[in-house]
């Protein structure tokens, strides 16, 4: 059973984008990643972005979670103007607001799976202790009772998305953002991560992730189509 | 539940200062945890850099002044011992010698003392042979110095000094011992840089002439030592001495002591002073009675040594740089990973600085031990043979933690350096792998 998040399913918008520009210059040559994009998430919400290579909803999903800034356009993440923060606020409010999985695990290698999911608590400053008990509890949380002291070569690709999991999820963030977190697994391991962020977002917990899989995208709340850096459908589910 | 006070409840000041701290913490996990994984070959290939770096600093300057200090030690030991008392500035001799040598007799602390009697003379040799009297006279100008024979011999060990022949004798009149620069035979390796005269080994006759008196001696000893004042002087009794040079006041040109415990010689400067014989005499310790110049060339080594030193920390804080500019390229991904998910560049570059720090001060760790605990030791029993000294290692611990602090300073930076060229990188770009 998950101890995740109170967040509340609202109405409310956890996320504002609109009108968002990438463009990317090389040389005289300008590419437009994305052309204009309008995105809110509610709070609570599982949303899909898909869409084919090349699409730009890597590119928007970077947008969303702060870790790159649109050329134009304004962002609102959980009331703030993240645009007009400076970097080293920004890496701040990622820390405090927004939890991440990656399409690649993105473990520290030299860390166990505690210490990785301990980095970001020890970072906001809770005790050791704290950051340990909260850690375990993080790391049984997602199926991997006592694999505390593993380093991530010592765990499977499943089982390291999990850990990326438990780092995402301590801290209790207020969104989850998922790059691919299972285009470098298996189908059943890819399967049980999906499964992972679906009981997590029935515990309440924002989760925006991008995906191709029109499979893994079952289950989500909403999915956003994109197509040459636009939105071009949206579909809502059950 | 994060449970944790609202940051609204802290000064700007203090949120910083706790942000530090966090951004400590971590960074001391993140870079102990490197050093634990890193490749034990690649740590300790690191770890013997910084130590030969170390000892090239501490050793190179430690041999170049050890052999300005082995000389001083020599001259020490042979020559001057603790304290030195030479003629006032506008006396010719050192007055009421006889008074003073009674008065150093009575000190507990002084363990043995000489007076010196010196002057020029003129050293012949060969002349009982020479047949032609138009051919050039076997003679050298030569350093004379009248001593008490048996207090000389228990003050500097004149006696271990012989290399052919023997001692003075007190009971034996009319012996000499040369240095062996007087001698062509054994100074013929300096050229002609030193008057010699040929021939002359013990048993051999000499004259030695000043002004119009001569008086013949017959050569007991040839003397020989790392100091120029054993090589370069002959040495008869003190009374056959006066009555050559005609010095019948007794008033010596040098009296040197050596002291029970040699540090004190300051003290003992100011008993001497206190004593009232600062008017009769200049009374100096050895370190004051040493030469400019001697003092000159030590600081100039020192300089020289350091200079040396100082390529190998530069040459060390590139090595370090490059070492820890890799080891943070290799992980710009997980670099740009942590920062992404909110890890300061502080506790990032923390972790780079703690893994250049401990190569540094492993490094140095062993350097220190090797040197204190073996090559000082070793140098000290086993002096390189240099012409005028025993080469010894010297490394004061306080100049060698300087050093070590300087080596520890730049390697910080060399560490540091990199470690922010990467982390200002951008974020995402990291992450991706980007340019």
């Amino acid at each position: 059973m998950l101890s995740l998040g109170e967040n509340d399913m609202n109405d409310t918008f956890i996320i504002t984008a609109k009108n968002i520009h990438r463009s990317f210059t090389s040389g005289d040559l300008v590419t437009h990643v994305l052309r204009g994009i309008d995105v809110s998430v509610r709070t609570g919400e599982f949303v899909a972005i898909m869409g084919k290579s090349g699409a730009g909803k890597s590119t928007l999903m970077y947008q969303l979670s702060v870790l790159d800034r649109p050329t134009d356009g304004s962002l609102r993440i959980d009331g703030a103007d993240v645009l007009s923060l400076s970097e080293s606020e920004q890496t701040r409010f990622r820390l405090n607001t927004l939890g991440y999985v990656f399409q690649d695990y993105a473990l520290v290698p030299d860390l166990s799976a505690r210490e990785n999911v301990m980095v970001p608590l020890l970072m906001r400053g809770m005790s050791w202790e704290e950051a340990k008990h909260k850690s375990d509890t993080a790391i049984d949380d997602v199926g991997l009772k006592g694999k505390y002291r593993n380093l991530p070569s010592q765990l499977s690709g499943g089982e390291q998305q999990r850990v990326a999991i438990a780092r995402a999820i301590a801290g209790s963030p207020k969104i989850i953002f998922a790059d691919e977190p299972t285009a470098n697994l298996d189908s059943i391991s890819g399967k049980a991560i999906i499964e992972l962020l679906d009981c997590l977002h029935r515990n309440g917990q924002t989760i925006v992730m991008v995906t191709h899989e029109e499979e893994y995208a079952a289950g989500c709340d909403r999915i956003i189509f994109m197509e040459d850096g636009l939105v071009v459908r949206e579909k809502k589910q059950s | 539940m994060v449970s944790l006070r609202s940051p609204e409840m802290y000064t700007p000041v203090t949120q910083s200062l706790l942000r530090s701290m966090r951004a400590l913490r971590l960074g001391l996990l993140l870079g102990f945890r490197q050093i634990q994984r890193a490749s034990l070959w690649t740590t300790l290939l690191i770890i013997f850099v910084m130590m030969f770096t170390f000892l090239n600093l501490i050793a190179v300057s430690g041999i170049l002044v050890g052999l300005i200090v082995g000389s001083e030690r020599a001259v020490r030991e042979i020559s001057l011992g603790d304290i030195v008392m030479s003629p006032r500035d506008d006396e010719d001799n050192i007055l009421e010698t006889p008074t003073i040598l009674r008065e150093i007799g009575t000190y507990p602390e002084v363990i043995a003392y000489s007076a010196r009697y010196t002057d020029s003379g003129v050293l012949e040799a060969n002349y009982s042979e020479r047949r032609d009297l138009s051919a050039e006279r076997d003679i050298a100008s030569v350093r004379v110095t009248g001593v008490d024979i048996e207090r000389e011999d228990t003050m500097t060990g004149l006696r271990s000094y012989i290399v052919d022949g023997e001692y003075l004798d007190p009971n034996e009149e009319g012996q000499i011992l040369i240095g062996v620069y007087y001698i062509e035979e054994y100074a013929q390796q300096f050229g002609d840089i030193f008057e010699t005269v040929e021939g002359i080994s013990p048993g051999s006759t000499v004259r030695l002439t000043n002004g119009s008196i001569s008086k013949e001696f017959t050569v007991k000893g040839i003397v020989q030592s790392k100091v120029d004042e054993i090589n370069l002087n002959t040495f008869i009794p003190e009374r056959e001495f006066r009555r050559l040079f005609g010095r019948n006041d007794q008033n010596a040109d040098q009296i040197v002591m050596r002291l029970v415990t040699p540090e004190t010689n300051s003290e003992m400067k100011q008993t001497l002073l206190d004593a009232g014989f600062g008017p009769y005499a200049k009374i100096q310790t050895f370190e004051e009675s040493l030469p400019k110049f001697l003092i000159d060339i030590k600081n100039t080594f020192n300089l020289l040594g350091t200079f040396i030193g100082s390529i190998g920390i530069i040459v060390a804080s590139i090595t370090i740089f490059i070492i820890i500019f890799i080891n943070a390229l290799s992980r710009r991904r997980h670099i740009g990973i942590l920062k992404g998910i909110g890890v300061e560049t502080h506790a990032i570059e923390i972790a780079y600085v703690l893994q250049a720090a401990f190569y540094a001060l492993i490094g140095s760790l062993l350097g220190a031990l090797l040197t204190y605990g073996f090559l000082i030791p070793y140098f000290d029993a086993n002096p390189i043979k240099f012409p005028f000294s025993d080469g010894i290692l010297v490394a004061p611990p306080e100049e060698t933690f300087y050093k070590f602090l300087i080596l520890f300073g730049i390697t910080l930076i060399a560490g540091y350096l990199p470690a922010k060229l990467i982390t200002r990188q951008n974020t995402l770009n990291a992450i991706l792998g980007r340019k």
